[in-house]
């Protein structure tokens, strides 16, 4: 399936979204510079860098559990930056996010059945014996046997527990879902088994995905485009296809190289390189310089260097 | 002659079999992959290697063999010795690193005191001898700024320079073989294939053997001579790495590798694409 834009306006847009975070020693974590994005309907955007390039702030800025510094988020056209708590409740059915770590996500002492019909409880979208059967399909569309829904989370296996917190993510009928991490802490056979169940909901309900990881291979396999990020911004963004075929920045490429591939005749020799990536916290005051981005082809941008 | 030579190995926690008649051989400088999924009985194999895995817990080691080569040509079986000769086994013959080097380093000693104190408690030599190794491993696992790096408190290091100063440690005592249990799973993509690319340049350089165990089919791919495969505490499939990717035997491992997203499979199709899961995961 292939992102389809029929002259709506995108899902989410992000414009030159910021923010910042204080230190204890007079210093500021420049987590998210300048960020400007968008996501069609129907479509993933993959956004992929390391340990603290700032992808988890960017969904946790759109989700709103940050407030931006700078910058405007707008859902399906409408402004939602500063939308107080109660005002963006009305949001939150379009907007749905799952977290890497399943067990966390799950209240220990509430049967999944239960959790996954807060949503709807909630939002008061269903009387008691809608959200029933609202909860036995969500189990069914997920994989799972209706059976379970009164287990509690410690009785499921990993794989199961994101099933749930899938199904928990789609009972409002979300338009968009953000994956943070969503698959890393799977292992690889569940971990297949879940990309496989979200690429096939997205063919049926029409999703957009936000989908972030560090996980390269990961990605080349379940998105539509692709953004790089690298301390705080964004360095590479374009269609999967020009970001892996044919990536242009160095940061990029770097990535790219030091993916092991799982073919021992793909073997590469590694140079013994000892870099590291730079902190993204600078002294207050100071600021990270701002990249700009040319566009190399349609759709494909790159961060001057 | 191998190396190492494990048979019939066989580990109960309570009821539960956690390692099943496991057997297999690591020969001199050889890297054997050790891969599987979680719960497999991975880690619990290279504990029980280093009779580690009795110690605190309820595991028994109930049956088998764990026979290492010794420097005379003889062969001792791990199983039936005591902790003294184990002390002197562990580090200078068998050396292990683990996933989080933040958990196995002593936080408040500095990084090179505790390469040098591996080093006077299995050699005997003094201060100044051990501090002089504990240079020489900075080098060899080439931490840059070493002289100043050496001083350094483990909260003060990045994971990957942490797990260079894992691995100095392991190294240090010139063992023959050097278990590394998911050396890299923690770390970042562009630090992993630092440290991949230093484990194999310093297998060429010690000669030492190795028993890599990873969940990571892409880390096996690139560093392993032969594989085994682990699932439900047994061994399901073992060879050399070329046969155990290319043909799969058992309808486990052709299931896991259907499952392995590899870079570079995607070019030519347009948009994302399900797997499309072969063996037992069809």
């Amino acid at each position: 399936m292939t992102s389809q834009n029929n002259g709506q306006s995108p899902v989410v847009e992000v414009q030159g979204i910021s923010k910042q975070f204080s230190t204890d020693h007079n210093a500021r974590v420049h987590a998210v510079t300048d960020v400007s994005i968008h996501i069609d309907h129907g479509e993933t955007l993959a956004v992929v860098g390391e340990s603290g390039c700032g992808k988890s702030t960017l969904a946790n800025l759109i989700i709103r559990l940050h407030h931006a510094d700078q910058g405007r988020i707008l859902l399906k056209g409408v402004d939602i930056t500063d939308l107080n708590p109660r005002e963006m409740r009305a949001h939150r059915q379009t907007l749905q996010i799952i977290f890497q770590d399943p067990f966390a996500s799950l209240d220990p002492r509430v049967r999944v059945g239960a959790s996954v019909a807060e949503p709807l409880r909630v939002h008061k979208v269903a009387t008691k014996e809608e959200a029933t059967d609202r909860v036995r399909h969500l189990f069914e569309l997920v994989g799972l046997e209706r059976s379970m829904l009164n287990n509690y989370p410690h009785q499921f296996s990993g794989g199961q527990r994101q099933r749930v917190c899938i199904a928990r993510a789609l009972a409002l009928k979300p338009e968009l879902v953000i994956a943070d991490e969503a698959v890393s802490a799977l292992d690889v056979s569940v971990q297949a088994q879940v990309m496989n169940l979200m690429l096939e909901l997205q063919q049926e309900m029409g999703l957009s995905y936000l989908f972030i990881s560090h996980d390269l291979a990961v990605v080349e396999r379940i998105a539509h485009r692709v953004a790089v990020m690298y301390l705080g911004q964004i360095v590479e963004l374009g269609s999967r296809e020009q970001v892996f075929r044919d990536p242009r920045h160095s940061y990029t490429k770097r990535l790219l190289g030091a993916v092991p591939i799982a073919d021992p005749r793909q073997r590469t020799e590694r140079p013994l390189l000892t870099g590291e990536i730079p902190s993204p916290v600078w002294p207050a005051g100071e600021s990270p310089a701002l990249v700009t981005c040319t566009e190399v082809e349609p759709g494909h941008q790159v961060a001057d260097e | 002659m191998p190396l190492l030579s494990v048979t019939d190995l066989t580990v109960t926690f309570d009821e539960f079999t956690a390692v099943d008649s496991v057997g297999f051989t690591i020969e001199p400088g050889e890297t054997l992959g050790v891969v599987g999924e979680s719960g497999s009985g991975k880690s619990v194999t290279a504990l029980s290697i280093m009779r580690l895995v009795e110690m605190g817990t309820r595991a028994k080691i109930t049956r088998g063999r764990v026979e290492l080569k010794m420097h005379d040509g003889s062969t001792l079986d791990l199983l039936g010795q005591d902790e003294p000769t184990m002390r002197s086994i562990r580090g200078n013959q068998i050396a292990m690193i683990f996933q989080e080097p933040l958990t196995s380093l002593n936080p408040v000693y500095p990084v090179g005191e505790q390469i040098a104190e591996a080093v006077r408690i299995h050699e005997g030599s003094d201060r100044k001898t051990s501090m002089a190794r504990a240079r020489e491993m900075f080098d060899l696992v080439r931490i840059p700024e070493a002289d100043k790096r050496i001083g350094q408190y483990p909260h003060e290091m990045s994971g990957g320079m942490r797990q260079r100063v894992m691995i100095a440690i392991g190294l240090c005592c010139g063992p023959r073989l050097l278990i590394a249990d998911e050396p890299t799973t923690a770390l970042d993509v562009t630090i992993q294939a630092q440290i991949l690319g230093l484990i194999k340049q310093l297998q060429v350089e010690t000669g030492t053997a190795m028993m890599l165990i990873t969940h990571d089919m892409g880390v096996i791919a690139e560093v392993a001579d032969r594989v085994v495969v682990m699932n439900q505490s047994k061994i399901v499939e073992q060879g050399p790495v070329d046969q155990i990717f290319h043909s799969p035997k058992e309808a486990y491992t052709r299931g896991l590798l259907s499952a392995v997203p590899k870079l570079g499979s995607m070019a030519g199709h347009d948009g994302p694409r399900p797997f499309n899961l072969a063996g037992d995961l069809a």
